[in-house]
């Protein structure tokens, strides 16, 4: 298989390396609440794009990244984005097949899921948010899928990156 | 099996993290790449305050000059007064035998970022441990304390301010010295007494200073003032919430307090080897000059800092 050949593959950083500035970019007050999981978005995009180039591993170290960024205990933005990479994996045949907002759906769940064990996390640790404010970053995400997917997968073939 | 290993391997480094140290050094160094992704993220702000400082107006920059003049002037007076105040203050304390009021020694510092997490209140400020910030060093802003360093990384750290849910504070009343625990609630303008009996005298308008006993902040700094006392016959406790002073949530410089390192043992036996110097000096004094006025006050007041001169050193 010569597409296997690795292309381009600084694009994926790049974005992932966006994705960790945007993480914690500095949000007006209201906004904060609702910010995007922007690592889980362009991390889901790769794994469903490229499986075969970004898996658990990479999701793995750029959520060490993360925690290292956010100050977090270290392992608990990994163990959540290897958590998504899975449940993207698993599904990605099918998620490939799906119309665009039934996509938007499935990953609904799967950042709901996301958040639940970040809100699992976090209470552990002491700093529990007091509301169900928590799903509001999964929906957020999930509407700003179809945006992310659209751009990325201009890059992806402007660049041919494989 | 890939997710086993990986969530093993976390679960195994979240528990590591949480209750060794071993990990601190790996944490710092990683911490390295912390300053330029905040820079960047906040770059956009920063742009646009430049913007806005270049396309100001020759007149607004005039008021505004002239506006800080009239302030340093206040603030002037009011140092004159300080001082006086302070000598007498040292002066009452050698007289008391006590430990002498040192003003500590500060480090000024810029908010560099926000944490992103909207229910943790932590911020990320510009020095480090190059700078000599040290695990637990109190932040103060111009009007209060603000809270303490929790994560030290080789040029940022990260500050834990009073409002977060985790965090509590010694405080004292400053009108009759009755003793609380303000804890955060998580609301940024904030904390509350904990465990205040419902006949304690705390009134709305209380100043609230750091009471020192949890021998991490410094005692005597403002950290709130009472808003609000509740008398609810169906709580055990009365309510009292309180407004910290500090603008927690609008400051962008802050002051890193370095306090007296050493333990209370070791600073009262500290003092009391100056206070016995002291008194040998006094008596080969007085044997050699029998009438001597003594009365050098100034010594502590002006002292440079960090290292605080225990009660009674020379005079007398």
């Amino acid at each position: 298989m010569i597409a296997l050949r690795a292309r381009n593959v600084w694009v994926i950083w790049l974005s992932l390396a966006l994705a960790l500035l945007l993480s914690v970019a500095t949000l007006p007050k209201f906004m904060e609440v609702g910010r995007p999981l922007w690592l889980a978005l362009i991390l889901t995009y790769w794994v469903l794009a490229l499986p075969h180039r970004v898996g658990m591993t990479t999701a793995w170290c750029v959520g060490l990244l993360a925690d290292v960024l956010n100050g977090t205990l270290l392992g608990q933005n990994a163990v959540i984005l290897t958590l998504v990479t899975f449940l993207v994996l698993s599904l990605h045949q099918r998620l490939r097949m799906f119309p665009m907002w039934q996509q938007s759906m499935v990953l609904l769940v799967v950042f709901g899921l996301a958040q639940l064990v970040q809100l699992w996390l976090n209470a552990l640790t002491g700093s529990r948010p007091p509301t169900l404010a928590f799903v509001l970053p999964a929906l957020v995400s999930a509407l700003l899928w179809p945006w992310v997917c659209v751009i990325l997968r201009g890059v992806h073939k402007r660049l041919s990156v494989n | 099996m890939r997710l086993l290993v990986f969530t093993v391997l976390s679960a195994a480094l979240m528990v590591v993290d949480a209750r060794f140290t071993v990990l601190q050094p790996l944490r710092s160094q990683l911490g390295l790449i912390v300053e330029p992704v905040y820079w960047l993220g906040r770059l956009p702000v920063t742009l646009w305050d430049s913007a806005t400082q270049e396309l100001s107006s020759r007149s607004d920059l005039a008021a505004e000059n002239e506006k800080l003049k009239a302030e340093s002037l206040m603030l002037q007076r009011r140092l004159q007064k300080l001082a006086a105040l302070t000598e007498q203050n040292v002066r009452l304390r050698e007289l008391l035998n006590s430990s002498a009021l040192v003003d500590d020694d500060v480090l000024a510092t810029e908010l560099i970022g926000i944490d992103p997490n909207p229910f943790t209140h932590r911020i990320l400020i510009d020095k480090g441990s190059k700078d000599g910030v040290l695990l637990g060093q109190p932040v103060l802003d111009a009007r209060g304390l603000m809270g303490q360093v929790v994560e030290v990384m080789p040029y940022t750290s990260r500050v834990l301010l009073l409002t977060d849910t985790t965090h509590s504070i010694p405080v004292q009343v400053n009108r009759n010295g009755l003793r609380a625990i303000a804890s955060g609630t998580g609301n940024p303008e904030r904390l509350e007494l904990r465990h205040v009996a419902d006949t304690a005298d705390v009134k709305e308008g209380d100043l609230l200073l750091s009471s020192g006993l949890g021998q991490r902040f410094p005692a005597g700094y403002p950290v709130a003032v009472v808003t609000e006392v509740i008398h609810d016959s169906g709580q055990p406790f009365a309510i009292v919430r309180a407004m910290p002073t500090a603008n927690l949530n609008r400051s962008r410089y802050m002051l890193l307090v370095f306090t007296d390192p050493r333990t209370p043992e070791q600073r009262a036996s500290d003092s009391a080897e100056a206070q016995e110097a002291a008194d040998r000096q006094a008596r080969e004094q007085s044997m050699s000059t029998p009438s001597l006025a003594p009365a050098v006050p100034a010594a502590a007041s002006d002292a440079p800092v960090a290292s605080p001169t225990p009660a009674a050193e020379p005079r007398q």
